[in-house]
C-alpha cells in the first residue's frame, strides 16, 4: 500500500515537475505578444507574471486599468494561439470584452480613457485543450 | 515491481524537493494533497495559488511627470538604508520600494541618481537571489538607453518581471507579494506627499483609484503570511482601508466599441472619485506611518 503510495506520489511529482517547464515554455509565447514586429516592445510590463494551471475551469483575478493608457492583454496555453479565452468585466459584471468572439485572439488592446476597477477571466477553450497551463501578461502604454 | 516503484518514488520524490526549494514548498504539498482528496475543491483550478494584480507603480510616477511637477529626491528611501534590511521580508519590501524609487528618477532622467539606486536595487536582488533578473545585459541596457524614457520604463518593468517569474516558479510566492507591496506603497507615498505640497485634481483622483488595490495588497499579504510575519502590516493596511472604504465611486457603464480589424476595444463608461480634504489627509498620515514602518 505505502508503495502504491509513493507512486501515485511519483506520477503527481513528475506531472508538476512538468507543468512547471510547460509554464516557463508558454511564458516565453506570451511575452512575444507584448513586443513590436521589429522586435522593440511596445507595451510596458505591469512587471508581473499570471499562471494557472486550468483544469475545465475558471481563473480570475482583479486589477485596476488607469485612465489615459492603452492596455495589451496576452495570453497563451502552448504554440498554438488559440487555446485560452480570456473576458475583462466591469465592476458591475458587465463583459466588457471577450476574445471569444474574436477567434480566441491570444492578445487585445483596450483603450481606456477613464480608469476602470476590472475582473480578468481565463478559461481553456475545452474544444482545443482540456488541461493545462495558461499564461497571461499585462502591458501598457501611455 | 514493488523495488521498481519504490525507486521510481524516491526518484521524483527527490526532484520534487530539488524543485521545491522556496519558502512554500511545504504548503504547497499540503494543496496536491488537498486535491487528491476533493477534485472538485477550487484549488484545482490553478497549481499557483489564487492570481493577484498590481498595477504598476510607475504608471503613477508617469502621471506625476505628465502633470509637470519636479523631481524630487527627497522623496526616495536614501539608499544608505540598505544596508539595515537584514530579514527577507524586509528585503523584498524595501526592493520593491527601490525599484519604484529606480523608476521614479529614471523617468526624470536623473542619472547619478538612478545609477545609486540601481546599485542598491542590484545589493537587495543579490541578497535574495535575482541576480538573473539584473544581468549584465539589463545593466548594459540601462546604460546604453539612459536618456530614453520608453526604453529605461520596458527595461526596469522587464527586469521585475523576470523576478516576479522566478519568484512565483520557485514557489517563493511570499517574496513577489512583498516586493509588489512595497512598489505600490511607494508609489502611493509619492502621490500622496506630492499632492500635499500642491493640490492636483488628476494626482487626488489616483490616490482615490487605489481602493481596489489595496484590497488586493490585503488578500496577498493574508495569503503568503508565512509564521504571521505579515500580521503588523496587514493590521496596517486594513486601518488604510477604513479611510479608502470612504471614498465614494460613481460608476456607470457605457458599451465598449471594439475595432476587431484592429484588435482594440475603447472603453466608454463614466466613472467618479469622490474624496474628500478630511479623507485624503487620513490617508496620507496613514501611508507616511505604513511607509516609515518598512523604511525602519
Amino acid at each position: 500500500m505505502n508503495y502504491l503510495k509513493i507512486a501515485l506520489l511519483s506520477i503527481l511529482t513528475i506531472s508538476f515537475n512538468s507543468m512547471a517547464q510547460d509554464c516557463e515554455k508558454i511564458v516565453k509565447v506570451c511575452e512575444s505578444y507584448l513586443t513590436g514586429s521589429q522586435g522593440k516592445t511596445r507595451f510596458v510590463s505591469d512587471g508581473q507574471v499570471y499562471t494557472a494551471f486550468l483544469d475545465r475551469e475558471k481563473a480570475e483575478f482583479k486589477t485596476t486599468f488607469y485612465g489615459g493608457s492603452t492596455y495589451r492583454i496576452a495570453a497563451s496555453a502552448g504554440s498554438d494561439d488559440d487555446f485560452v479565452i480570456f473576458s475583462v468585466k466591469d465592476p458591475n459584471g458587465n463583459v466588457l470584452f471577450t476574445n471569444r468572439n474574436h477567434k480566441n485572439s491570444p492578445y487585445w488592446d483596450f483603450k481606456v480613457p477613464n480608469t476602470i476597477p476590472v475582473t480578468i477571466e481565463t478559461e481553456l477553450d475545452l474544444d482545443k485543450k482540456v488541461t493545462g497551463c495558461a499564461v497571461m501578461l499585462i502591458g501598457f502604454k501611455q | 515491481m514493488k523495488s521498481t516503484l519504490y525507486r521510481i518514488g524516491l526518484l521524483s520524490f527527490g526532484l520534487f524537493l530539488f524543485s521545491c526549494g522556496g519558502d512554500d514548498s511545504s504548503s504547497e504539498t499540503q494543496k496536491v494533497d488537498k486535491e487528491i482528496i476533493d477534485p472538485n475543491q477550487s484549488l484545482n483550478t490553478n497549481f499557483d495559488g489564487k492570481i493577484f494584480s498590481i498595477p504598476s507603480p510607475v504608471q503613477t510616477a508617469l502621471l506625476i511627470k505628465q502633470v509637470n511637477l519636479p523631481f524630487d529626491q527627497s522623496l526616495l528611501n536614501p539608499t544608505e538604508n540598505a544596508k539595515k534590511y537584514a530579514t527577507e521580508q524586509k528585503q523584498a519590501l524595501n526592493l520593491g520600494i527601490y525599484g519604484t524609487d529606480l523608476g521614479y528618477s529614471a523617468l526624470y532622467k536623473q542619472k547619478s541618481v538612478s545609477l545609486k539606486y540601481l546599485s542598491v536595487v542590484e545589493k537587495l536582488t543579490g541578497q535574495l537571489g535575482l541576480e538573473g533578473a539584473f544581468d549584465k545585459t539589463f545593466m548594459s541596457k540601462f546604460e546604453k538607453y539612459s536618456d530614453d524614457q520608453d526604453s529605461m520604463m520596458v527595461i526596469v518593468s522587464d527586469a521585475f518581471r523576470k523576478a516576479d517569474n522566478f519568484l512565483k516558479s520557485s514557489n517563493r510566492k511570499s517574496t513577489s507579494a512583498l516586493i509588489l507591496t512595497g512598489g505600490w506603497i511607494e508609489s502611493l507615498h509619492f502621490a500622496c506627499a506630492l499632492n500635499k505640497q500642491k493640490p492636483n485634481a488628476k494626482i487626488t483622483e489616483r490616490i482615490g483609484e487605489q481602493q481596489q488595490t489595496l484590497t488586493t495588497i490585503i488578500e496577498i499579504l493574508e495569503e503568503y503570511n508565512k509564521d504571521g510575519s505579515n500580521d503588523e502590516l496587514i493590521k496596517d493596511m486594513k486601518n488604510l482601508k477604513i479611510e479608502f472604504d470612504k471614498v465614494v465611486v460613481d460608476y456607470q457603464f457605457v458599451e465598449p466599441k471594439t475595432d476587431a480589424k484592429n484588435k482594440t476595444t475603447t472603453l466608454q463608461h463614466k466613472i467618479t472619485y469622490k474624496i474628500n480634504a478630511d479623507i485624503l489627509n487620513q490617508i496620507t498620515t496613514k501611508v507616511q506611518t505604513i511607509r516609515n514602518n518598512i523604511l525602519k
